[in-house]
């Protein structure tokens, strides 16, 4: 796989603690990376050095176009975690002024911001001042001016954590039309969008990387069988549950007690569908629900991050 | 240079969207015009002031018209001061602190062109509003007292002018090193003061230094002369030209200080 972007022992301290503690990783052409971890992982500081606005303590980073002595900013859309405007500007002044700044034509830029202002879907308030939008907008609008050069690498700090619910489906809808365009990096709390987005994870914790590489494989290779029931919450249902938490048997990995119910992770799910589905009839447990499936990415993340 | 035309130009939509292109002009021509009226009318006003015996008469030696306009020099060199410093002293800190300045350095932008726009869009506010305060003075100097030549007063204006973009360039400089704009325009003030001082009360040690401006721009205008100027000019020359490549540097090791 031909990589874009290499990362390799990329560290920063601030004051003697390391928010980011050497770090290795790529990211392949055309891929689209969600970086993901608790707060404080290291996520935002680890974006920051990959764009240039801080600089790392040690390591390097290396973009597959950049040759001796370029600019690697050329390459690099960014929208930060927070973006910051100048508020008596207007939108469409902001993006034809980025446009500008990264070597456009006025007329280039011109045709360029429209063109982003409908895609990002602001194009009504793109006359107005920006300090007069909301912070969605403002959400929108940092993503527009990051994609205005058309970068080969798109990097975005939460970029749908400040929209609303409808705000975020539209943005990520947007996102993954991108991704078919460039490689991306974005940073998330959402597990359910780097699922729904990306090719790959790199999940961090207290600035090491806990977990990195293909999603699918990820899932594939940590995938095990759960066990969800629900019941009615009775006490007869509930005295089963507490009692059934005290004799567990052989194929339960981990088990958790969720409000009325039970949450297995099992090693052998043919052994616990038998004998369960046994027990609930014998015990005649008023039961809501009963799932066997597969652990979600979550899991995974809970157990990544956790400890 | 196309992209430094593009933040330049940036800078001066800034200048006339915050007001300051009206403000900073009308603070400069209220002070020069003041100083011509205010000592043609002075003796007058103090006779109407009423509570002196019946009888007494003034003896005020009056100024010639170079007097006069050194006399105006001598208020810019303390509210004009002021005024400069106070317009420029975010230029940088503000838009590292509110972090549109890492909006703009991660695109392929010059931190050199940066840190030069604004300076430029500084050094045009603080020229075209003194070069309008001084005309002013130069007008009423004109009409109330007697006619001063184009020359002095073309002379006196560059050398003040200069004077004037040196303090800005060092508000641009702090405004790089500190976090805080209010603590940017307090260094820059203070060291501008130290360096008046010291060549006032140094003459021969601090020939060179860039303090001596004020006084030159007040020589020129009353001796049509003023010695040791070229020494002076370009020291100051240097010494923002320093000024301007230790700000682009600070920027370039620390584009932002938001998130911090
Ligand atoms: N400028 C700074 N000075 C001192 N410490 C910092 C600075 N920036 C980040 N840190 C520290 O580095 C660590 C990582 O911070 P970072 O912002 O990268 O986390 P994050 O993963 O982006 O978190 P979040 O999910 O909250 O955005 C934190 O412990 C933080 O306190
Ligand atoms: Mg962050």
């Amino acid at each position: 796989m031909n990589h874009l972007l290499k990362v390799e022992g990329l560290a920063k301290s601030f004051a003697g603690s390391k928010a980011v503690d050497g770090i290795h990783f790529t990211i392949g052409e055309g891929r689209c990376m969600a970086l993901l971890g608790p707060n404080g992982a290291g996520k935002t500081t680890t974006i920051r050095m990959i764009t240039g606005l801080l600089e790392p303590t040690s390591g390097s980073i290396s973009f597959r176009y950049q040759e001796p002595g370029m600019d690697r900013r050329k390459l690099i859309g960014y929208l930060p975690q927070i973006p910051a405007f100048y508020g008596w500007m207007s939108g469409k002044e902001f993006l034809v002024y980025a446009g500008r700044l990264c070597g456009m034509s006025a007329r280039a830029a011109e045709a360029s911001s429209k063109e982003l202002l409908e895609r990002v879907g602001i194009a009504d308030a793109g006359k107005r001042r920006i300090g007069g939008y909301s912070g969605g907008m403002k959400q929108r609008l940092g993503l527009a001016q990051a994609l205005i050069h058309k970068p080969k690498l798109l990097v975005l700090d939460e970029p749908v954590s400040a929209l609303d619910p409808i705000g975020r489906r539209e943005v990520m809808a947007l996102l993954s039309e991108l991704k078919r365009e460039t490689t991306v990096l974005f940073s998330t709390h959402v597990l359910h969008d780097a699922e729904e987005l990306c090719d790959d994870v790199l999940i961090m914790r207290e600035g090491r990387i806990a977990i990195h590489g293909a999603i699918d494989e990820i899932r594939a290779s940590n995938r095990q069988p759960v066990l969800l029931l629900e019941t009615e919450g009775d006490e007869r249902s509930q005295g089963w549950v507490e009692e059934w938490m005290r004799h567990q048997p052989a194929f339960v990995q981990t088990a958790e007690v969720t409000g009325s119910g039970l949450r297995l992770v099992v090693n052998d799910v043919g052994a616990a569908r038998r004998m369960l589905l046994a027990q609930l009839a014998e015990a005649d447990v008023r039961v809501t629900k009963l799932e066997f499936g597969h652990t979600s990415l979550e899991d995974l993340f809970i157990k990544a991050v956790a400890r | 240079m196309t992209q430094w035309f593009v933040l330049y130009c940036r800078e001066w939509l800034e200048l006339v969207r915050s007001y300051k292109l009206i403000w900073v002009p009308i603070v400069f021509i209220l002070l020069g015009a003041s100083q011509p009226i205010t000592t043609y009318f002075l003796p007058e006003i103090l006779a109407s002031a009423g509570n002196l015996p019946e009888g007494t008469t003034f003896e005020f030696p009056v100024p010639t018209a170079v007097e006069v306009l050194a006399q105006t020099l001598g208020q810019f060199g303390t509210l004009g001061v002021l005024v400069v410093a106070l317009s420029s002293m975010g230029a940088i800190s503000g838009e590292r602190v509110s972090g549109t300045a890492s909006m703009i350095l991660v695109k392929p932008v010059s931190y050199g062109a940066f840190v030069t726009s604004k300076w430029a869009a500084m050094l045009t506010l603080s020229t075209i509003s003194f070069a309008m305060g001084y005309g002013a003075a130069w007008y009423y100097t004109m009409a109330l007292f007697e006619a001063v030549g184009w020359r002095e007063v073309g002379g006196s204006l560059l050398l003040f002018a200069l004077w004037l973009g040196f303090v800005g360039t060092l508000t641009i400089l702090f405004s790089s090193l500190l976090r805080s704009a209010a603590a940017a325009a307090f260094s820059a003030l203070a060291v501008s003061v130290l360096l008046s001082l010291s060549a006032s009360m140094l003459p021969n040690a601090f020939a060179w230094s860039p303090g001596n401006l004020s006084k030159l721009a007040a020589s020129f205008v009353m001796n049509h002369t003023a010695e040791g100027l070229w020494l002076v000019v370009l020291v100051t020359f240097c010494a923002m030209a320093a000024a301007l490549t230790a700000s682009a540097a600070v920027l370039r090791k620390r584009p932002s200080l938001d998130a911090a």
